[in-house]
């Protein structure tokens, strides 16, 4: 293995990685890339959540 | 086993004829109600209201109560803050304007700027792009400050014309919340639930950058009035007066000295005698001080007349004599130098403004000024003949209560005069440029100090320090973080007063219960330890007044026929039988009919013409009519009783139950009135109807009104030893419940919530009304009293582990963790990393272990599991963030950056439950990490009763272990039962009796105060039920399946969580961490840190005489460090080479712990030279 994949440099991910987060205010999907305002374009509002994922998540009912 | 708890919480439920969720359907049904207020107290205005109807008959001895929810409805817990933060806003803001309305210039005499007005918007956001409502959850998250605008209308000089300009921006004022400029001001259920807040929170505090901050109530002597001290020790008698006013604050004494008396200030060099001071004042003849000071009383006057002596001796005659004698004595202030007075001028200057300063001088009238020092004179004297006649600084009625109200008007004001000094700088430094491109326009300045007003008031509420320069007030530890621990622990330090007296004095005066605290303050809720007896809680129905207007009730006094008491000699002022009328303290006018006089006044009080909190009282000691308007003082309502009879009738209480009257209905009919301490005194309260007698004046409304907020959850603490009370105090603000209706929507630091929360089966009113049982904290757990094990003693718990299985004291923690992304000043920003992957065995790419829970945006995927040293937010920071240019080779790229993540530190793994991304007011990025625990209890968690009964759990045993009675059930928890012979909680005893005999008759059952559910009524309901009256059950052993040979007090007790938990506390450590400067192992948990080996223990060792175990554990496991030694010179080298001596013969190697080599150096370098002598402990031969 010549190059790890996690050394690529910042841009080139940046640019893939729109991630999606849900406004506090009015419950629209907001996409947003690095660098860009936090604020929903629905409404305006400046509150966002990350959205739960998708992974598996395994709990331990004790 | 579930349906053992079950039915006391479905009971709960189910129990009474359903007016609870009668109420909550009515809401939902109809379009809109008529009535603006549909909150909690809705149930109120129900046909049904706890289960009575509107024709039910009601007593009045029993139902009494209910007007203390239309109380609490109209007031509230925490209505003491909003009035004050109200009248703050809408009076005192106004009157401060106005104290300080004109700003001129010295350039220019014909400019001015006059504010003509002052007034507070709503809460706003201050976002570039949008000046919408803000509301305080959106602060609480984004980290911002819940603050409104300040504007100001202006009118000011432009050239020749002068303009007007309403409307300027002048700062902004943090708003507490629910007071009349919040936006949750008169919100219903429903619309506090849209703004996401939760309906049951008192408000009463601040957000100022994202956290909550209460300014606790601060308690103090009060100003303006006399108070007479006797100092045993130094036979000194002495009254003093603190004077304050806006411009001013200052203390003034009349003291006695060898019998003789003097007025002492600050401002004068020394004791000035009396009667120069009066002769100042205008009282020129011996005979006309004599009448005033002691009337014709043969014993005072005699007392007295020394004084004159001494004034003959001086040779003081006259005004003039007198008041250059003063000036020889007054301290030089900068003024009197700049105008270089006469001294009889500043003599004349000091008594008017500085002495007794709250006392006015108009037109150098002083007789108002020379009546008060005569009569604080007449005081002393008074009590020189009668040591009795003093006043005690502890009695409640001589104190005021400071409130957030108050203190921020101080604060603003002097923030407003540095506003306007800073503005008038401005205005003058252009002013004085000889030519101007365009007209000099003062607005435009007026917004430049905006800031300092919008940080200064940030600043002060966010540390805490109120500085004043002006009254030299430096004071710490105003505001504090609202605890959410709980709802109580909040609901607590909403009611919480703070004391000035300092904690170290060990004087039991002003810790110890004083009896006017009854009804006032609440005996049990005070901290143990240091600051017991010095922070203390309001009690339930407790108000503190604010500032009435004095001047309409000085022409009513004259109204009501009273003297003007400057027109009179001191024969007639001290004559028997004419009683002096003091307002506020100060001597006003003369009455010789003071009870008719007090009479009028208060019927005039009741018939609501004169405000409700102005107190009259007539005190015989000193023949005076106390009538008192100023804010500050403690006071409750009491029903009125006249002619035997309580004025409140069951008709009222009925029309009050079916919403045809309100509290401020019996206050306007003068059927119940408020009455402060000082009042108090002069009444004489039955508790109960049947004491009503022929000199009764009032009925209490409630007894259980004397105990607090805090103290009201516990049930029958009227059988309780009164510190377990204490206790309970203190704990029941560590119990882990639910917080507030908004709690999932909240990020807070450390939040504790309790999975399962149950209400409690034995409640109190005061449950009830601070609506503890919709936010409870504790579960209701089957107790047995009994021994099991030995893992029990010590008030170690056993828990039943099928409960615990099922939830019971299941709680969860919530963290938060914060980043902001920061931008630099030289345009470099901070960024979120990609994830780092590696290539795993398999030859797939993978992220590195410590980036696992990331997803693609740099910060972990929500609800993921994360443990100790993974990465939540994988935030990376510029390596150059100088603001300066740097040389070119040393300058490094923006682009460069070095990786600065948030990593998980604790050694037990947590969900990521939450991630917030927003920005904050500078535009800069803020993410918040909420992770989640859910814990389950364990060997060492705390728990307690209502009781003051802590314990920690000691075993958890297996369900098929423990006990059971004849119907097969096993209790929770088994409590031993040595807890009870010598802690005497009865009250806990009759809790589980009532909760018992609840559950059979699928009841709640009350515990309140000085009443509740009788013992008796339950032991027939439990009989009814078939089991014991005792509440004693027959219990089979678990172990054996023998029957024990006693029977066992079995039933329901209400059970905290509380927030010592084991998870949080266990520590160990072999070998770890060592600090740099001493290589010593860390302290505390949070580093990883040694267990001290403390000096006690040490001393342990030195006796036993362990010495190696003392070497190893001090040295050898701690600090050790070899040193090479010179055993000529005694100092320390290096490798094997002694540098003093220039040789390595005498060169040995030792160990010595390295604390102490750093300390033989650190002496060195203060030039004090250590050296180390070696010798022979056992020498060879000899």
């Amino acid at each position: 293995m010549s190059q790890p994949a996690g050394e690529r440099s910042y841009q080139q991910t940046a640019a893939a990685s729109t991630m999606h987060y849900l406004c506090a205010e009015c419950g629209a999907k907001v996409g947003i890339n690095k660098g860009e305002p936090i604020r929903c374009k629905e409404c305006g509002h400046r509150i966002l959540y990350k959205q739960r994922t998708r992974r598996m998540v395994q709990f331990e009912a004790r | 086993m579930p349906p053992r708890r079950a039915p006391a919480a479905s009971a709960a439920a189910t129990a009474p004829p359903k007016p609870a969720r009668a109420s909550a359907a009515a809401p939902a049904e109809e379009p809109k109600p008529a009535k603006k207020a549909t909150d909690a107290f809705d149930e109120l205005l129900q046909t049904y209201y706890k289960g009575k109807h509107l024709t039910d008959s009601i007593n009045t001895v029993e139902d009494k109560w209910t007007l203390l929810p239309a109380f609490l409805k109209v007031k509230g817990l925490v209505k003491q803050h909003l009035d004050s933060f109200d009248y703050f806003v809408d009076v005192d803001l106004k009157k401060i304007l106005k104290a300080n309305d004109r700003v001129v210039s010295d350039v220019d005499p014909q400019f001015f700027l006059r504010y003509t007005d002052i007034r507070v918007g709503q809460p706003q956001r201050m976002d570039l792009e949008s000046d919408a409502e803000i509301t305080p959850n959106e602060c609480r998250l984004r980290d911002l400050t819940y603050a409104a605008p300040i504007y100001v209308d202006i009118e000011y000089t432009r050239g020749k014309q002068i303009v007007r300009r309403p409307g300027n921006f002048i700062g902004r004022l943090p708003i507490m919340l629910r007071s009349n400029k919040c936006v949750l001001y008169n919100k219903d259920e429903r619309e506090m639930a849209r703004l996401n807040e939760c309906p049951l929170d008192p408000g009463g505090y601040f957000v100022v950058n994202g956290t909550e901050k209460v300014i606790l109530i601060q308690e103090q002597l009060s100003k303006n009035r006399i108070l007479i001290e006797h100092d045993a020790k130094k036979n000194i008698t002495q009254a003093s007066v603190t004077s304050s006013t806006h411009e001013r604050k200052s203390k003034s004494y009349v003291v006695t000295k060898k019998g003789l008396i003097y007025l002492r200030h600050n401002s004068l060099n020394e004791d000035i005698p009396i009667v120069i001071a009066l002769k100042a004042m205008g009282v020129q003849t011996d005979h006309e001080i004599l009448l005033l000071v002691t009337g014709t009383d043969m014993v005072y006057q005699d007392t007295f007349a020394v004084n004159f002596e001494e004034c003959s001796k001086l040779k003081v005659f006259t005004q003039q004599q007198a008041l250059e004698f003063i000036g020889a004595r007054a301290k030089k202030s900068r003024q009197s130098i700049i105008q270089k007075r006469t001294p009889a001028r500043e003599a004349l200057e000091i008594l008017a403004t500085v002495v007794i300063a709250h006392i006015s001088v108009e037109n150098l009238n002083f007789r108002p000024k020379a009546l008060y020092l005569a009569f604080m004179t007449r005081r002393v004297v008074q009590a020189m003949v009668n040591p009795a006649l003093v006043d005690d600084r502890d009695y409640v009625g001589n104190k005021r209560l400071e409130l957030a109200g108050q203190l921020m008007s101080l604060l603003f004001e002097d923030l407003f005069k540095k506003f306007n000094s800073d503005l008038k700088m401005s205005i003058d430094k252009t002013l004085k440029k000889p030519a101007r491109t365009s007209e000099f326009d003062a607005q435009t300045l007026l917004a430049n100090g905006a800031s300092a007003i919008t940080q200064g008031m940030n600043r002060a509420i966010s540390t805490g320090n109120w500085v004043l320069k002006r009254f030299k007030m430096e004071r710490a530890g105003v505001t504090h973080v609202l605890s959410r621990l709980s709802y109580i622990s909040a609901l607590g330090m909403m009611t919480r007063i703070s004391s000035q007296f300092e904690k170290t004095r060990k004087v039991s005066g002003p810790r110890a219960l004083q009896p006017s605290q009854f009804g006032m303050l609440c005996p049990s809720d005070t901290p143990e330890g240091e600051a017991c007896g010095l922070v203390k809680n309001l009690a339930l129905m407790t108000h503190i007044t604010t500032d009435e207007e004095e001047e309409p009730i000085r022409k009513l006094v004259m109204a009501l026929g009273a003297e003007d008491v400057t027109l009179v000699s001191g024969r007639e002022l001290y004559a028997p039988g004419s009683y002096i009328i003091f307002i506020n303290g100060t001597c006003y006018g003369l009455t010789r009919y003071p009870k008719t006089f007090l009479e009028t006044f208060r019927t005039l009080r009741r018939n609501g013409k004169i405000p409700e909190f102005i107190s009259i009282y007539i005190n015989h000691h000193h023949n005076g009519v106390h009538i008192a308007t100023d804010g500050g003082r403690i006071c409750r309502p009491l029903i009125i009783v006249e002619n035997k009879r309580p004025k409140v009738t069951s008709r009222h209480l009925k029309s009050l139950a079916a919403g045809r009257m309100t509290f401020e209905d019996f206050l306007r009919r003068g059927l119940i009135e408020y009455v402060d301490c000082n009042e108090e005194n002069d009444s004489h309260i039955a508790i109960y109807d049947f004491e009503i007698g022929e000199t009764t004046t009032h009925i209490e409304i409630e007894p259980f009104t004397i105990l607090g907020a805090v103290a009201g959850l516990i049930p029958y603490p009227h059988h309780n030893q009164s510190p377990r009370n204490t206790y309970q105090c203190a704990m029941g603000k560590q119990a882990i419940g639910a917080i507030a209706y908004n709690q999932f929507l909240r990020i807070d630091t450390l939040l504790y919530l309790m999975v399962y929360p149950q209400q409690p089966m034995v409640k109190t009113r005061t449950i009830e009304l601070i609506q503890y049982d919709k936010l409870p904290a504790g579960q209701a757990a089957i107790v047995a009293v009994m021994s099991y094990s030995g893992y029990d003693i010590e008030d170690a718990l056993v828990l039943n582990k099928a409960s615990v299985d099922r939830g019971f004291g299941r709680c969860q923690v919530f963290r938060k963790y914060t980043a902001t992304l920061r931008k630099y000043q030289n345009g470099a920003v901070d960024r979120i990393g990609d994830v780092k992957r590696e290539t795993n065995a398999e030859g797939q790419v993978v992220p590195i272990k410590k980036h696992a829970a990331l997803e693609a945006d740099g910060l972990a995927a929500v609800g993921e599991r994360i443990s100790e040293g993974e990465v939540f937010i994988n935030m990376q920071s510029p390596v150059n963030t100088a603001d300066t240019p740097q040389l070119l080779s040393e300058a490094r790229p923006l682009e460069e950056y070095r990786d600065a993540p948030l990593k998980y530190k604790l050694a037990d793994p947590a969900y990521i439950d939450k991630i917030m991304v927003s920005t904050q007011e500078n535009e800069q990025t803020l993410i918040k990490v909420l992770t989640r625990q859910t814990r389950r209890p364990e060997l060492g968690d705390k728990f307690s009763s209502r009781h003051g009964q802590k314990g920690v759990t000691g075993i958890i045993a297996q369900q098929e272990d423990m006990p059971f009675n004849d119907l097969g059930m096993t209790p929770d928890v088994i409590m031993n039962p040595h807890g009870f012979p010598s802690r005497m909680t009865v009250g806990k005893m009759i809790e589980l009796l009532s909760g018992k005999a609840g559950l059979f008759c699928g009841k709640l059952q009350y515990g309140t105060a000085f009443g509740g559910s009788k013992v008796d009524d339950m032991a027939k309901i439990l009989v009814d039920n078939g089991f014991s009256y005792s509440g004693k059950d027959f219990v089979t052993s678990g172990i054996t399946g023998e029957s024990l040979e006693a029977y066992i007090f079995y039933g329901p007790i209400y059970y905290q969580k509380l927030k010592h938990m084991v998870q949080d506390k266990m520590h160990s450590r072999s070998r770890g961490p060592r600090a740099v400067l001493t290589r010593q192992p860390t302290e505390g948990r949070s580093r990883q840190g040694g267990l001290r080996l403390g000096e006690m223990e040490r001393d342990c060792l030195i006796a036993y005489g362990a010495s190696q175990l003392l070497l190893e554990r001090l040295m050898l496991s701690s600090d050790v460090h070899e040193v090479d030694l010179c055993e000529s010179c005694g100092l320390m080298g290096y490798s094997n080479w002694c540098t003093t001596c220039q040789s390595s013969k005498a060169v040995t190697k030792m160990k010595i712990p390295y604390a102490a080599k750093l300390l033989i150096q650190e002496l060195l370098s203060m030039n004090v030279l250590c050296r180390i002598k070696l010798k022979d402990k056992f020498p060879a031969a000899a």
